[in-house]
């Protein structure tokens, strides 16, 4: 669950990004938050995804006030929370070994890696593309892959950020089904786009981003 | 599960053909330096032993050790005794106490006025009542020069201060094309709430491994050095201090510990670009 209050972000040069926002996610709900460019989504996930220290106002993480956590809870919080960055750039090694570094490197043992791995690579549609290089990877396959990465190691939240840049709309379809199966396993989904949404991804919850407010659609 | 073995391999595994040169200069690069600072402390100034062996060294002094038991006035009387020989140069009086701890009376510190006449001398005092020994002090063997001139010393110097510039150099570079090749799993671990405090050791703990490779490097020649030196009959002067296993040893430590704190610096060279924007996780 996330519960957003009275969230304020101002730039160093003064521009008003966020300006009393307020947005409330129940746990297993799916929510596309839309927005033009440069309107504050990348810096709304980053709050939400305890990146980026809030300045005023609150923000409920699955119980947890990411303004108030000390640093090391807020890593710990970090590793609870799956994400995928806008313009996402893969490691360079096979799709199968970046997803295995990720969970070694959250202390994984091998074998319960090998399996998370695959859970992830199956749930994303990648299983096929395991062994190849990540650099190889059309872009569709990279959006899977950053998803794969997000969701592998069992997160409690995910955030997405613009994940259909770049995509025809039958590959953006593709995505939103792919979020749809991720989505289907109970996990809290937030996804920031500039849109236009998918057909598919209407269905769902939308809320816009504008001014730094927040609407429901 | 400490993930930092893990990181640390795959770290060592991203090592490339660009980086690898670059960090085996480092490397040679310490070793060098080691070897600068090793030569300071071991290429030192050494006694030469006369080829007739100590014995054959003349005697410079004389010390009579008094019986305890010796009066104030026996003692006067032996001091002014000894003084009026024509084959004594000077003599002085001391507490035993101040040359042996444990010793107890007195002793007179007795010059020859010929250094050849001491034998003689000391035959003679030995049959003087209340003299109950005579220790024989001969001169200091000769000391050599130093191996290292001024010249040679001026060079080392200059060596070891482009060896380390160099090898700072070398390893910046070489953090550069390691970390770059590293970065999307440093984004990666980032993004996913690994802490600074397991990212800035791995880095730093590469830079210990060149510097504690060089030093054991170093471990290893010095003790080489060592056998070989110890093993000839003839020692040459410059070798000295080469064989003596004390002094190797501690050089050796001194080249470990310097060789780890070396790179520790060069491993904090490698943290200095970890803020790059290439290792954000988000854009």
């Amino acid at each position: 669950m996330i519960q957003v209050s009275e969230l304020h972000f101002v730039t160093e040069d003064g521009i008003k990004v966020l300006e009393d926002v307020h947005l409330h996610v129940e746990q297993g709900e799916l929510v596309y938050i839309v927005g033009p460019a440069s309107s504050g989504k990348s810096l709304f996930l980053g709050l939400l995804g305890a990146h980026v220290p809030p300045q005023r106002g609150q923000i409920l993480v699955h119980g947890r006030n990411v303004v108030r956590l000390s640093p090391p809870k807020r890593l710990e919080l970090r590793r609870r929370i799956g994400f995928l960055p806008q313009g996402f750039v893969p490691m360079a090694r096979t799709v199968h070994e970046a997803l295995l570094f990720k969970l070694r490197t959250l202390g994984n043992y091998r074998e319960q890696a090998e399996e998370k791995a695959i859970l992830a690579l199956e749930t994303t549609g990648l299983i096929r593309q395991q062994g190849i290089s990540a650099a190889e990877l059309s872009n569709l396959d990279r959006i899977r892959l950053g998803l794969a990465l997000a969701i592998c190691d069992t997160p409690w939240l995910l955030l997405i950020d613009e994940p259909f840049e770049g995509l025809d709309a039958s590959e953006a379809a593709e995505v939103c089904a792919v979020i749809e199966r991720v989505h289907t396993g109970h996990l809290t989904v937030v996804v920031a786009t500039r849109g236009p949404l998918p057909n598919t991804a209407r269905s769902h919850r939308g809320v816009t981003l504008l001014d730094g407010r927040v609407n429901e659609q | 599960m400490s993930a930092l073995p893990f990181l640390f391999r795959e770290l060592l595994g991203t090592i490339r053909a660009r980086s690898a040169v670059a960090f085996l200069l480092t490397w040679i690069l310490l070793v060098v330096f080691l070897a600068c600072v090793s030569a300071f402390f071991l290429l030192v100034p050494s006694r030469v032993e006369p080829p007739g062996g100590i014995e054959s060294l003349p005697i410079e002094e004389l010390r009579a050790y008094l019986s305890p038991r010796l009066s104030s006035a026996s003692i006067d009387s032996l001091y002014v005794d000894i003084r009026a020989r024509s084959d004594v140069s000077s003599i002085q009086f001391r507490f035993a106490q101040e040359l042996r701890p444990n010793a107890t009376g007195g002793v007179f510190l007795i010059r020859p006025m010929r250094p050849e006449q001491a034998g003689e001398l000391a035959v003679i005092l030995e049959s003087v009542n209340g003299v109950t020994e005579i220790e024989e002090m001969r001169a200091a063997p000769e000391q050599t020069e130093s191996p290292l001139s001024g010249v040679v010393r001026i060079v080392l110097l200059v060596v070891l201060v482009a060896s380390i510039a160099l090898a700072f150099l070398f390893a910046r570079r070489g953090y550069a094309e390691l970390l770059r090749a590293f970065a999307g799993e440093i984004r990666t671990m980032r993004l996913s709430g690994v802490s600074e405090r397991v990212i800035v050791p791995l880095v730093v703990g590469l830079g210990v491994l060149v510097g504690l490779l060089a030093g054991i490097l170093l471990f290893v020649v010095l003790f080489l050095l060592h056998y070989t030196v110890a093993s000839q009959a003839a020692q040459a002067a410059w070798a000295a201090g080469l064989s003596g296993v004390g002094r190797v040893l501690g050089v050796s430590f001194v080249n470990l510990l310097l060789g780890v704190v070396l790179g520790g610096l060069i491993g904090l060279l490698g943290v200095s670009t970890l803020g790059h924007r290439d290792f954000d996780p988000l854009p």
